[in-house]
């Protein structure tokens, strides 16, 4: 079944590649293609310990597969941690592609072919057991993505992601090299690792090599010009989806393959080995960071690119610190940013499908317009922000916990002020897009956009009520690092430090919101128009010229402080080192004169230096 | 199987400390302006001139909405303030607080604060755009002290429970009693200061520039609903003051003393929370405002050093 | 509670809770600090100074009004939420004052929008400020302080008068003729 998927998908490229002029049916049959792995996923979740009713499992998937080449095997099977990346990747791409259907007014083929082969790389590299797949896998992904990004057509987005993509498969591929000179093997079950220097260098070539795709400072410089410049369901995709992939392999060999204790070997402080100390430490700066920048943004997609940095540096505080508190606060922090960053971006995309504008300046007002629309952001929104009347407080909640639990004492503060900061720019996207003055007269989104939406805010719902089906999932996980899930029941999790009753916090608000209500309802009201609005006695028609909407430069007084210190950003700091290459390389070039008088003096001094070396030795 | 009986009898109790939270928080609001009426040599209105203008507001005949945006202003700022005070324990009374720790009550303060914030978008006047701009720059301004200091009180108490704290402290041995947490205590009251939005830092709602900024476009029920939460407001944030750094007002211990224990421990924390907020008051009387980059730069400069200064010694003295 | 307990009590709390917003327009603003700060403060009364209509019960005309701040007037008042009153300050509000032969000055504000309690003077004292809110709070306990229902029952005359001060046609706009009939 996995070739018949493999090979399906390949045919489903062809077909909706050629079917370019008929975007609505290519959306279709990539729409019907893409459920193939959720299919996938379904038949396998007896490896997360799920049982579910044989209806739901009418594909039946073999869980491995191997394929015997030259130097190695190609093997791909299903384990729990791959299970649980498939989840979010397979419930998110088809949603993606239904929302592009009504998306794509024309010349869509390419999009479809060449989303379906991304989907098809994300597969590969989540049920890869060894390096040679899991690195053929990543180049079909990352390709894949450059041909999405060519077609945003902006030079500096598409030369950003080549330059960062390569950097990446680069920092991989020594790494792969490395421990397969050490081990002799591609496979990861087969290799003994032991605590030598080459193990920690490969180690930490291919987690930075994978940060790239997860945006972690300061290799995160090709995103916010691939998010903001490319079309708006792919990058829902990316952020939401493929950015996990970088996650799902600093997890895979940090914990998978290298270990918890071998890690701890060079070097621990305070029981955190410090490899993964420095991990959340670059974690904690992204995080801060991203915020920040967030805040400064004006553009919508580039304020959510920035925000998608800033909370993937969460994940990667909880892969840090790793502890299984950390763990599962990291995998859930995963699953709440692919949901409700998906939803922001692929509402974004509806807002620019009905009004043509992206600059959060020249929006407004479109919360009554758009109500749905507006309905699902906002549940994404209070999922960002962390309000616990969705489930993105249970994550944030774990990794505070967590840090706090190894006594991370400088590390917590700057999450908490990332959260904080998360506030600011929430609002800047509720204010400057969805409240405030109505500029646009506009229909609310298509169906077809307004479905993948609210499915994907179901999600952030559920695992509200019940977090601890959440740690369920997680204990499969858990398992293969020789850890245990932590104590749960259906809707509480609890740690060492204290306790957290989802039941209690949302009945408790029923509660509140019925007395709020009472008081409310107490008093009929009546509505006035929007515009009818204090401004000192001023009727706002006498002045129609002036817009009344105060979100252009909403933050001034923020950027006034805070510009100074991140004017100068990642991007000025890889301009340093390309400029000190193109000094070292330009210094290089000078040995190849084109004279052949001096190559055979070259020749005899390379000569003459092996003899002696030879002699002395 | 669920004991129906207790079930209904601490939703009762939840009840009725809501509604003692609400009353104490009308009863704080014309104290204060009795207060500051007497510094600035006024009569000032009678201490009970809190509920004549909540009652008034929600007896005016005629109301206005912008739309239902507008009106999840109304129910989510007094729900979310109520929810926040069910999960903070009072006076060593822990309602929900078992349920929940500090992270939660931080993040449950942003419910009410984000419904005010959804209204006062919602209506659309240019002030309340302002004056959120302004609440939200303050909230991150103060927050970075605060956080400090209560993250060192988690580390120290190695929990991260509020009412495993204020049970640490029973029998007197009160955090400000500890230098550290001493030296906490202001750093913390400057950053309640900020949370009560008193001056200096009474940037967001500053009536003389922006119109009283968020709540600009409020009247009626709404507005009542508003200085409810901002009436709970405070007992709320004075009461976190009270159990991170006084005990929470805890000093007879129930299993000695039985009913007496309760009714002592409310009247200290009463007094406790009365005194905190006089503090806030006596520095209100007597300060301009701030302008918000200034404030940022006093949280961040000065309040925040101080807080690292806890942070690194709590660091160093405590080994894992 | 039947409803005339519940409008009393009511009017109890509007009384003691008066919010006052104040339109300076002339020259009265000046007495409105000794009002408010420690030689009169009215604030024992409950009264205090709003920022905007939205939230106040009582509107302090304070001077002058010339057609084009009339209309901001109008507009202010109309935002105010009923119960709302109106303090007709200085001689200016009752005939014009100094400006009575003015081509810009409306004379009489309760042409235009229902005045409660008018305060005589140029300037008025302090002292009559503060015994035209006693006042004020006497007519509301009675009931008798009912120009917000006035508006709404004769609302095209009030509307009228507005038009014609507003497109300079001072001397058309005549005075409110009320029912006798209740």
């Amino acid at each position: 079944m996995i070739t018949l998927t493999i090979a399906i998908f390949l045919m489903g490229v062809i077909v909706v590649g050629l079917l370019n002029k008929y975007p609505k049916t290519a959306g279709i049959i990539a729409f019907f293609v893409s459920l193939i792995p959720f299919f996938a996923l379904l038949s396998w979740s007896s490896v997360m310990n799920i049982t579910l009713p044989s209806y739901l499992q009418f594909l039946n998937f073999e869980t491995s597969w191997q394929y015997n080449l030259g130097p190695g095997t190609l093997i791909l099977q299903i384990t729990p941690l791959g299970w649980f990346f498939l989840l979010l990747l397979s419930s998110l791409f088809p949603m993606v592609i239904l929302f592009s259907i009504s998306y794509f007014r024309s010349n869509a083929g390419g999009f479809y072919a060449a989303m379906l082969l991304t989907m098809l790389g994300s597969f590969g590299i989540l049920l890869a057991q060894d390096m040679l797949t899991f690195y053929i896998f990543w180049e079909i992904m990352s390709w894949s993505i450059l041909a999405l990004v060519i077609r945003g057509g902006d030079r500096k987005a598409i030369v950003s992601y080549l330059s960062f993509g390569a950097l990446s498969a680069m920092l991989i591929l020594f790494g792969f090299m490395l421990l397969y000179f050490k081990t002799g093997t591609f496979v990861f079950a087969e290799m003994h690792l032991d605590a030598s220097n080459l193990v920690l260098a490969a180690i930490t070539l291919i987690v930075s090599g994978f940060a790239v795709k997860g945006a972690l400072m300061p290799m995160h410089v090709w995103a916010p010009h691939v998010y903001s410049k490319s079309e708006e369901p792919f990058v829902a995709f990316l952020s939401g989806g493929l950015s996990k992939l970088g996650y799902f392999g600093i997890m895979l060999f940090m914990y998978g393959v290298v270990g918890f204790s071998l890690l701890s070997s060079w070097g621990t402080f305070r029981g955190v080995p410090l490899f993964g100390y420095s991990l959340a430490v670059v974690g904690a700066f992204t995080a801060f960071a991203g915020t920040v920048l967030a805040v400064m943004q004006d553009d919508l997609r580039k304020l959510l690119a920035y925000s998608s940095i800033g909370q993937l540096g969460y994940i990667a505080i909880g892969l840090g610190i790793g502890t299984p508190l950390a763990l599962t606060g990291a995998l859930f922090q995963a699953l709440n940013h692919t949901f409700f960053k998906a939803v922001l971006f692929l509402a974004a995309g509806a807002v620019y499908y009905r009004t043509g504008k992206y600059k959060i300046s020249e929006l407004g007002g479109l919360g009554y317009k758009m109500p749905f629309t507006f309905l699902a952001s906002l549940f994404a929104i209070f999922a960002l922000a962390a309000i616990p009347i969705t489930s993105g407080f249970a994550a944030k909640w774990l990794l505070y916990e967590a840090a706090i639990e190894k006594k991370f004492l400088f590390v917590t503060p700057i999450m908490l002020i990332a959260g904080v900061g998360a506030f600011l720019y929430v609002y800047k996207i509720l204010y400057g897009v969805f409240l405030g003055e109505p500029r646009y007269n506009v229909k609310e989104a298509p169906l077809s956009q307004l479905v993948p939406m609210w499915i994907l805010v179901l999600p952030l719902i559920i695992f509200l009520i019940f977090p601890g089906w959440f740690v369920d999932l997680t204990a499969p996980i858990l398992q293969g690092y020789e850890m245990t899930a932590i104590p749960h029941t259906p809707y509480t999790i609890n740690t060492s430090l204290a306790k957290y009753n989802t039941l209690a916090v949302i009945f408790a608000f029923i509660g509140t919101l019925i007395f709020a209500f009472i008081l409310y309802l107490s008093k009929p009201q009546e509505k006035v128009d929007h515009m009818d609005n204090y401004l000192a006695g001023e009727p706002p028609e006498l002045y129609d010229y002036i817009s009344m909407h105060a979100s252009s430069k909403y933050y001034e007084p923020f950027e006034e402080v805070f510009y100074p210190y991140f004017k100068r950003g990642a991007e000025r700091m890889w301009e340093i080192i390309l400029a000190a290459g193109e000094v070292f390389g330009s210094g290089a070039r000078k040995i190849y004169t084109g004279i052949v008088g001096d190559y055979s003096i070259y020749i005899l001094l390379f000569f003459l230096i092996m003899v002696g070396w030879w002699l002395l030795w | 199987m669920v004991n129906y009986i207790d079930l209904t009898i601490q939703i009762l109790v939840a009840i009725g400390v809501t509604a003692l939270g609400f009353a104490i928080g009308m009863l704080f609001n014309g104290i204060a302006r009795k207060i500051t009426a007497r510094i600035q040599n006024r009569v000032g209105p009678p201490i009970y001139q809190g509920y004549i203008d909540v009652l008034k507001l929600f007896t005016k005949k005629t109301n206005i909405s912008h739309g239902w945006i507008f009106d999840l202003a109304a129910l989510f700022s007094v729900a979310g303030i109520a929810l926040a005070f069910l999960f903070l324990p009072v006076a060593g009374v822990s309602l929900l607080s078992g349920e929940g720790d500090l992270f939660l009550i931080l993040y449950l303060l942003a419910i009410p604060a984000l419904g005010f914030a959804l209204g006062a978008g919602a209506s659309g006047n240019p002030n309340a755009a302002v004056g959120i701009m302004r609440a939200l720059m303050t909230m991150l301004a103060y927050e970075l002290p605060l956080v400090m200091v209560i993250i060192a009180m988690m580390v120290y108490y190695d929990t991260t429970s509020l009412a495993v704290i204020v049970q640490k402290q029973a029998n007197m041995h009160w955090a400000i009693f500890i230098p550290v947490f001493f030296i906490g205590a202001l750093v913390a009251d400057m950053a309640l200061q900020g949370m009560l939005m008193e001056k200096p830092f009474d940037i967001p709602i500053a009536p003389h520039e922006i119109a009283t900024g968020p709540m600009v476009e409020f009247g009626g029920k709404h507005l009542g609903a508003l200085m409810l939460y901002k009436m709970m407001g405070i007992v709320v944030e004075t009461t976190l003051f009270v159990d991170l750094f006084l005990g929470g007002g805890v000093i007879l211990s129930v299993s000695q003393f039985g009913w007496l224990a309760y009714v002592v421990n409310f009247i200290v924390w009463f007094l406790l929370i009365l005194f905190v907020f006089f503090i806030a008051l006596l520095i209100n009387a007597v300060f301009p405002r701030f302008r918000i980059e200034q404030a940022l730069k006093f949280y961040w400069k000065y309040d925040a050093l101080v807080g690292l200064l806890i942070l690194i010694w709590i660091f160093v003295g405590v080994t894992p | 509670m039947n409803h005339e307990n519940w409008s009393k009590l009511a009017r109890i709390m509007s009384k003691r809770s008066l919010w006052m917003i104040h339109f300076c327009t002339g020259c009265g603003a000046m007495e409105m600090p000794p009002v408010m700060t420690s030689r009169y403060d009215m604030e024992r009364f409950g009264m205090h100074a709003m920022a905007t209509p939205r939230q106040a019960d009582v509107f302090l005309v304070t001077g002058y009004l010339a057609v084009k701040t009339l209309k901001r007037v109008v507009q202010v008042y109309e935002q105010m939420r009923d119960p709302k009153y109106v303090i007709g300050f200085g001689s200016c509000t009752i005939n014009g004052g100094m400006y009575w032969d003015s081509y810009n000055t409306i004379k009489d504000l309760s042409k235009y929008i229902p005045v409660d309690v008018y305060i005589a003077g140029c300037m008025p004292r302090p002292e009559a400020i503060m015994d035209s809110f006693l006042k004020l709070f006497d007519m509301i306990d009675k009931g008798e302080a009912i120009g917000w229902q006035k508006y709404h029952k004769y609302y095209d005359q009030y509307k009228r008068n507005q038009r014609m001060a507003f497109s300079y046609r001072l001397d058309e706009v005549k005075d409110i003729k009320e029912d006798d009939k209740e």
